[in-house]
């Protein structure tokens, strides 16, 4: 089961500017299905504002017809900087299976998919998610895990970018 | 009655205070310069007036998403924050600085699958939320405890310990089960505010861009309202549409709250109440707890010498996207002396006491009251962490508010409506008053 946030993400997102700077991390593990997924929301003004400098940017328009040929990559590149999974100290490729907006204006946010088959049984998950801290100093990004249908939450940004959970 | 001043940090009160002495001991030499040092010494007549106002009248903020912070590794409600390098807003440590006595910290999940699965995982999100607010209280027990009832905040504060009461910030973990409403109860949650960002199945949200899907509050979000009615949960209408505001009015047997919302005739903003709705607030008998966001304080003033900055250097660097990694963190650091030159505008307390000025004259003084939503975004300038709210009772008693009014904006008015949802609570578990 994984949260599909709707709109919105925490908590208070008036349309000029962001007050609380967020992102979120969903992590579901099912052990009979040896199937991990991850699904990371991100705002698309940010993601922007990181790769091009300009959050209003259309040069990219990720998920339009006219999405340019280098956005995944250097949206990959620049994620690896900053975001990483390790199962059992082996760290997942970042390979993008699919992606999709969600909301409007400012609040637009860019849906990744990631989806690892043959996986676990899971002894040891390592998260990196500091994720647009280079932009933001209290950039907080919300990491939600249901592992085997048991979930966690957790806040990982500057001062905290790394957690290792044992199973 | 507004002498202008400039607010200012906590930590230099001291200083200031000091040098105003001094100022007001130098001999003068004109008359401009008398009025100068007379303003000086007014100013801090004030300050002196509104700190030991501060310290006597019980002083509750009604929003934080601090256990958001819980939730962070190694994050400790006991050490202190700096809110410029970490962004947070709460700490025990700041609460005694900032002299406030009690806070609800809110649990919150963010809407996610309306389903059964996403049902069960809110649920738990939120249990692990709730004990990780129970769990500060207990490892800091000599500097707060947990608050569930009105009389809770009053002896606590006697104790000189913080009041720590819990609310849920999104009905979502409720799921379709109003059952949940007494399990949430029963780990002292006293507050539920029934949607949030996007719409759920309790009711229409503010700020749902696919518009509202009830008309307000759904059946299944009437019945949760009657249950908190029958346990004593104050209902919240922050974050729901205006229909959910007057539906929550017409259903609820108790008071209703607005934890975290301003004026929409002062600021328009769909999240804050118009005069007709804080009318109606008052005749019910509630509150509205004015919330610390700038864009729900002001209109956010265009910051044209900072666009013009970027512009410039945008011009600089026609093709973003080719730079090397080497090239980017080079470019990235001009982009943050910019940013750090011309920062975006924030509200300030002088915003915050137009608001309160707008209510009081609006509803009545009776039905205002401060909800912060620090480490929800709230945070302006004056005001940017819990060790500023000083700030706010030295502006509400340079505009000339007395101590009976500034108790009730910091503590009365919300504690007035706590207690008659309890009361109201008692009256329909004892049958005296038939549930709705």
């Amino acid at each position: 089961m994984l949260l599909f946030l709707a709109g919105a993400l925490p908590v208070d997102l008036p349309l000029k500017a962001h007050p609380l700077r967020l992102s979120l991390c969903e992590i579901e593990y099912t052990s009979d299905k040896k199937l991990l997924k991850v699904n990371l929301k991100l705002f698309l003004t940010d993601v922007n504002e990181a790769l091009v400098f300009d959050p209003y940017s259309k040069e990219l328009a990720f998920c339009k017809p006219n999405e340019s040929p280098r956005a995944e990559t250097l949206l990959v590149n620049y994620l690896n900087q900053y975001f990483y999974i390790k199962i059992n100290g082996k760290k997942l490729p970042l390979e993008i299976r699919h992606k999709k907006l969600s909301g409007e204006g400012d609040n637009t946010a860019l849906w990744l998919f990631f989806q690892y088959e043959q996986v676990g049984p899971i002894n040891e998950l390592e998260i990196r998610d500091d994720v647009f801290t280079d932009l933001f100093f209290d950039q907080s990004n919300l990491v939600y895990l249901h592992i085997d249908g048991e979930p966690r939450s957790l806040m990982l940004n500057k001062k905290s970018p790394v957690h290792t959970l044992n199973f | 009655m507004h002498f202008g001043i400039k607010k200012i940090n906590v930590n230099q009160i001291a200083l200031l205070m000091a040098m105003t002495m001094l100022s007001a001991c130098t001999t003068q030499t004109n008359s401009g310069e008398s009025e100068n040092a007379a303003s000086a010494g007014d100013n801090d007549q004030i300050r002196k007036k509104a700190m030991a106002i501060h310290d006597r009248v019980l002083t509750i903020d009604t929003h934080a998403d601090t256990p958001l912070r819980m939730i962070q590794p190694g994050f400790d409600m006991g050490e202190r924050h700096d809110p410029n390098e970490t962004g947070s807003k709460v700490d025990y440590p700041r609460m005694i600085e900032g002299g406030l006595d009690g806070i609800f910290f809110a649990a919150f999940v963010a809407q996610g699958a309306r389903d059964d699965a996403g049902n069960v995982g809110a649920k738990t999100l939120c249990l692990q939320m709730i004990d990780s607010i129970v769990a500060s209280t207990e490892k800091y027990s000599d500097l707060a405890g947990l608050a569930l009832t009105p009389d809770d905040a009053y002896r606590l504060e006697k104790e000189g310990k913080r009041a720590i009461y819990i609310g849920i910030e999104n009905g979502y973990p409720i799921g379709g089960d109003v059952s949940n409403v007494e399990v949430y109860f029963n780990k002292g949650v006293r507050y539920i505010t029934l949607v949030h960002s996007s719409n759920n199945d309790l009711a229409d949200s503010a700020t749902d861009e696919k518009g509202p899907e009830h008309g307000g509050i759904s059946e299944l979000g009437m019945r949760v309202v009657r249950e908190m009615n029958r346990l004593g949960i104050m209902v919240d209408i922050s974050h729901g549409n205006d229909s959910v505001f007057y539906d929550a009015i017409k259903i609820s047997q108790a008071p209703i709250i607005a934890s975290h919302s301003n004026a929409r005739s002062v600021t328009d903003s769909p999240r804050n109440m118009t005069d007709e709705m804080l009318k109606l607030m008052a005749e019910n008998g509630g509150v509205v707890q004015l919330t610390m966001l700038s864009s729900y304080l002001m209109d956010i003033p265009e910051n044209t010498e900072r666009d013009a900055a970027i512009a410039a250097l945008r011009e600089k660097y026609p093709d973003m996207a080719a730079l090397t990694a080497e090239e980017r963190q080079k470019v990235r650091k001009e982009f943050q002396a910019i940013n750090e030159k011309y920062p975006e505008p924030l509200a300030n307390v002088e915003h915050v006491a137009d608001h309160i000025d707008h209510i009081a004259k609006v509803a009545g003084i009776d039905h205002v009251g401060i909800g912060c939503d620090f480490d929800g975004g709230g945070g302006i300038e004056g005001v940017f962490d819990v060790s500023e709210v000083k700030n706010i009772t030295i502006e509400l008693v340079e505009r000339g508010y007395t101590e009976e009014e500034i108790r009730k904006i910091w503590g009365g008015n919300i504690m007035r409506v706590f207690r008659e949802v309890q009361t109201t609570a008692e009256k329909i578990q004892s049958g005296e008053l038939a549930a709705n």
